[in-house]
């Protein structure tokens, strides 16, 4: 809007976490009366960036001033009596406390009105004003998430806040909960407040914002009017151009042989009731790597769930190496053959109390050689990790030590070692080498690969596309739990495949499939 | 930025710190009870004497300590098996009524010429099973339902108890002596005593130490305890592994009802000799969960902890022997108890003065212990 003066400026900010920047040198402004919309891959500093404007983090370095005045937040409810408020993915709520109640909690004593009749009134008013429309007096376990998402942001209004951050608002929504959270927004911005959209998709942004900033890696890729841009050119700034001689690093030649995981038609349904992976249908050859890129949070945990055992299937079947596995649960998955690297590393691949050697046997302690007749075999599970640990060049442990004191890397080295040496004919890795530091890796992706020369499958998924493009053979493309598209390793586009991730370019009917579906149900 | 006072978690703790810390947590708490001793008017040399003397001091405070530590080792046991895998039964206290009930009936049913290993067997295993079956109330709902087994158990304790009493208080029952105008249980026979080894120590405290050693293999040594303890550090990386979590749910509070109902058995048949109600209410059960809490849920650290616990209560008696207030004793036993328990803080942790800036994580979770100990190293 001509004529609204800046309201939030940002320069050269940097947060550094134990040395590393989680954002770097970012410059980032919002003005009065617009909606700027805040994109990057996950771990591009998006939520650095919004927790420092928020209060929750004090930066490195670099200022930021609102109106003029350089500011420094103490904390997020001194950040919140500047104007800043953020809406959080996950609500910050307490279910048996009503609307109101939730409204004025934290409040100090001398903003919080007298009675709750008063607040209650209060809220009805601002509901009304900006269109968020709830019961001051319903408990907020009696809610749907579209109207606790509406008290999060009568929470942030009702203390002032004229610039809102929303962090991923539509992740959670259904399509018209959607189309009335932007309403309220847009009637916000009419009274000149700004807001900071934080968002994956690249359709609403390029819908709803007046401007777009991108981060990439902590950096900012750039800001521009989302009327002078194309999705393209975004998809671009987020997901950079990966330079050809990258993708050829592993070597293509090799054999590609049977089909060694199957799906077909698989549906799955997510935590919150809602269909995540819907219809989602390919196959992973012996000696293929198979990428699934997409941005976290369309159904890729659900179907690695679901072709390992612990999630059931609603539809469709899936098959390992010709046994079928579909609802046959964790065991039976992985007697068939399948070897899995969890996205979480501790707590679900690694039992974190635990010393490594415990963790090593994991997965067969009930089997010769760990365990005879019952009883487990020390000798021979301390022998297995010792070799394992020389193979991988696993570091960082002491007997007994549990495992969560080690290192990402050295912790992901130890779960990859297990499932390798575990007997298996198809590998699934979910965001193997996500925080580790490039030597660790790169070790990681060369282990995955080499997966092939044995003839035996790998499906990766990751939220690197380079990543991704790097290893893979075969690459498939997921959003909102569809499988969008698929391409083989020659007939590669980037663009289309950086589109395609944002939900954006392409219909499903569009999707190119590069490989039949078996048919048996 | 000022200096924080930072709990670091060790993760790691070497012999010296965990024998250590508990020993010189017994030295802080025999120091501030002296200190109450002395408030209180007494001398405090001449209490804890008197307190070593009636509890450790030659063979026969030794066998009065023995003997009382006998079923406090096997509802130690029992709490520290469900502990180790994260499901708290906290239903020690009726399990063991349970096991009584079922004892002493086999033993008063069974013919009294039956040889006394098959009758102490037959009672024993009557015993267990019936802990075991009442534990399963609990451990079915929490298994299929995800009903709250602190609960449950807890409130089971409350249906056993009014059982026991009951079946001697309430009504003209099998377990109750006809002949008798005070409502007490039937004598057992003879062969349905657990032999005395010397004074009050019976061969229950063997079965208990038995059961111990047994417990801790089965944990450390065998595949079923490799899932037990997986499941009780982390479910999910349990279910990763193709762990069968509720089937292990309802077996380890079966075996952890069975251990309690043992402790039931071996009162009635080594101490009370027939089901007497008033002597079996003595918290057996609850102060079975606090023995295992400080033995850390090792079974082989049970032994030693109910030993302890036991020392301290027979020494109570002798203390108000010599003069000390009765409210004095059990301040001082709760205050060493206290004391050696906290210290169990120190062990798993250590405080740091460091004035080091640790943030939180990118993503706003704190920062895990990892985390931590690699910013402070």
């Amino acid at each position: 809007m001509a004529g609204e003066s800046t309201r939030l400026e940002v320069r050269n900010l940097t947060k550094l976490f134990y040395g590393v920047p989680a954002i770097d040198s970012v410059d980032f402004d919002l003005r009065g009366g617009e909606i700027h919309g805040l994109l990057g891959e996950n771990g591009a500093g998006k939520s650095t960036l919004c927790s420092v404007l928020s209060g929750l983090y004090k930066p490195d370095s670099g200022t930021v001033s609102l109106n003029g005045h350089d500011v420094a937040f103490r904390s997020p409810l001194d950040a919140s009596n500047h104007g800043i408020g953020m809406v959080y993915q996950h609500f910050r709520l307490v279910d048996s406390f009503t609307v109101a109640q939730n409204i004025v909690l934290g409040l100090p004593k001398d903003q919080r009105p007298r009675s709750m009749r008063q607040v209650q009134s209060m809220v009805r008013d601002l509901a009304e004003e900006f269109g968020l429309h709830v019961d001051p007096s319903a408990s907020i376990w009696q809610l749907s998430v579209g109207e606790q998402q509406r008290v999060e942001i009568l929470k942030q209004l009702f203390r002032g806040a004229k610039i809102l951050i929303l962090d991923e608002p539509t992740a959670v929504l259904a399509a018209q909960e959607t189309d009335r959270l932007f309403e309220a927004v847009s009637t916000m911005v009419d009274k000149g407040h700004g807001v900071v959209l934080v968002s994956h998709k690249m359709a609403e942004t390029m819908e709803y914002t007046d401007r777009i900033t991108v981060l990439r890696r902590g950096k900012n890729a750039g800001s521009i009017e989302t009327r002078d841009t194309t999705p393209t050119q975004v998809a671009r700034m987020m997901f950079g151009d990966s330079n050809a001689a990258e993708r050829t690093t592993f070597d293509t030649a090799h054999e590609i042989g049977e089909p060694v995981l199957s799906l077909s038609g698989v549906s799955v349904m997510g935590d919150h009731g809602l269909h995540a992976v819907d219809d989602a249908s390919f196959v992973v050859r012996r000696g293929q790597v198979v990428g699934v890129a997409g941005v976290a949070g369309n159904g890729q945990r659900e179907l690695q769930e679901a072709i390992a055992g612990l999630r059931p299937l609603v539809g469709g079947s899936i098959t390992i190496a010709d046994t079928d596995c579909t609802n046959a649960g964790p065991k039976a998955t992985m007697r068939a053959g399948l070897a899995y690297v969890p996205e979480d590393r501790l707590g679900v691949g690694l039992a974190p109390g635990l010393p490594l050697e415990h963790n090593i046997a994991l997965k067969s302690y009930d089997r010769a050689p760990y365990s005879r007749r019952g009883v487990l075999s020390e000798g021979e599970i301390e022998k297995t990790m010792n070799q394992l640990v020389e193979d991988f060049d696993v570091r960082g442990n002491r007997p007994g030590m549990r495992v969560s004191l080690m290192s990402g890397g050295n912790l992901q080295k130890a779960i990859l070692a297990r499932e390798l040496n575990e007997d298996h004919e198809v590998l699934l890795a979910a965001a193997p080498t996500r925080g580790l530091d490039m030597a660790a890796a790169e070790a990681i992706r060369s282990h995955i690969v080499d997966e092939r020369s044995d003839q035996r499958g790998v499906l990766v998924f990751s939220e690197d596309l380079d990543e991704i493009v790097h290893m893979s053979d075969v690459i498939i493309v997921m959003f909102k739990g569809h499988i969008v598209g698929s391409f083989e390793r020659d007939e590669l586009d980037l663009d289309l495949i950086g589109l395609l991730m944002t939900g954006s370019g392409v219909t499903r009917q569009d999707t190119v499939v590069s490989d039949e579906v078996p048919t048996d149900s | 930025m000022m200096g924080r006072i930072r709990v670091i978690p060790r993760g790691f703790a070497g012999p010296g710190v965990r024998f250590g810390v508990p020993f010189g947590a017994l030295i802080v708490a025999l120091l501030l009870g002296a200190i109450i001793l002395a408030i209180a008017g007494n001398d405090p040399f001449e209490a804890y004497s008197t307190m070593f003397d009636a509890s450790l001091n030659g063979w026969s405070s030794i066998t009065r300590t023995l003997a009382l530590a006998t079923p406090l080792i096997l509802t130690g046991l029992a709490a520290a098996v469900a502990f180790q895998m994260r499901v708290y039964n906290i239903g020690g206290e009726g399990q063991l009524y349970l096991g009584a009930i079922a004892a002493s009936y086999v033993g008063l049913a069974l013919p009294a010429t039956t040889p006394i290993v098959l009758m102490l067997g037959a009672m024993l295993l009557a015993g267990a099973t019936a802990g075991a079956l009442w534990a399963l109330l609990a451990a079915v709902p929490k298994a299929y339902f995800n009903a709250d087994e602190i609960i449950t158990t807890l409130m089971l304790n409350f249906v056993a108890l009014s059982l026991m009493n009951w079946l001697i208080f309430g009504s003209r029952s099998f377990w109750r002596d006809p002949r008798r105008p005070v409502p007490s249980g039937k004598r057992l026979p003879e062969n349905a005593v657990l032999p005395s080894l010397s004074g009050r120590m019976h061969v229950g405290i063997i079965i208990a130490v038995v059961a111990a050693i047994l417990l801790w293999w089965l944990l450390r040594k065998t595949s079923w305890g490799f899932q037990i303890r997986t499941i009780g550090d982390s479910p999910r990386a349990a279910r990763y592994a193709g762990m069968g979590v509720r089937s292990k749910t309802m077996a380890v509070l079966a075996l952890s009802g069975a251990l309690a109902a043992m402790a039931g058995f071996s009162e009635v048949s080594g101490v009370t000799k027939g089901l007497e109600p008033v002597a079996l209410t003595s918290n057996i059960g609850f102060t079975g969960i606090i023995i295992a809490v400080v033995a850390r849920n090792n079974p082989l650290g049970v032994v030693p902890v109910s030993v302890f616990l036991a020392a301290i209560t027979t020494s109570g008696s002798r203390l108000q022997g010599i003069g000390i207030n009765v409210q004095v004793v059990l301040l001082l036993q709760g205050l060493i108890f206290l004391t050696v328990t906290a210290g169990e803080f120190f062990v798993m942790n250590r405080i740091s003065l460091s004035p080091s800036n640790v943030t939180e994580a990118a993503d706003g979770t704190p920062p895990s212990a990892n985390e931590i100990a690699e910013a402070t190293a």
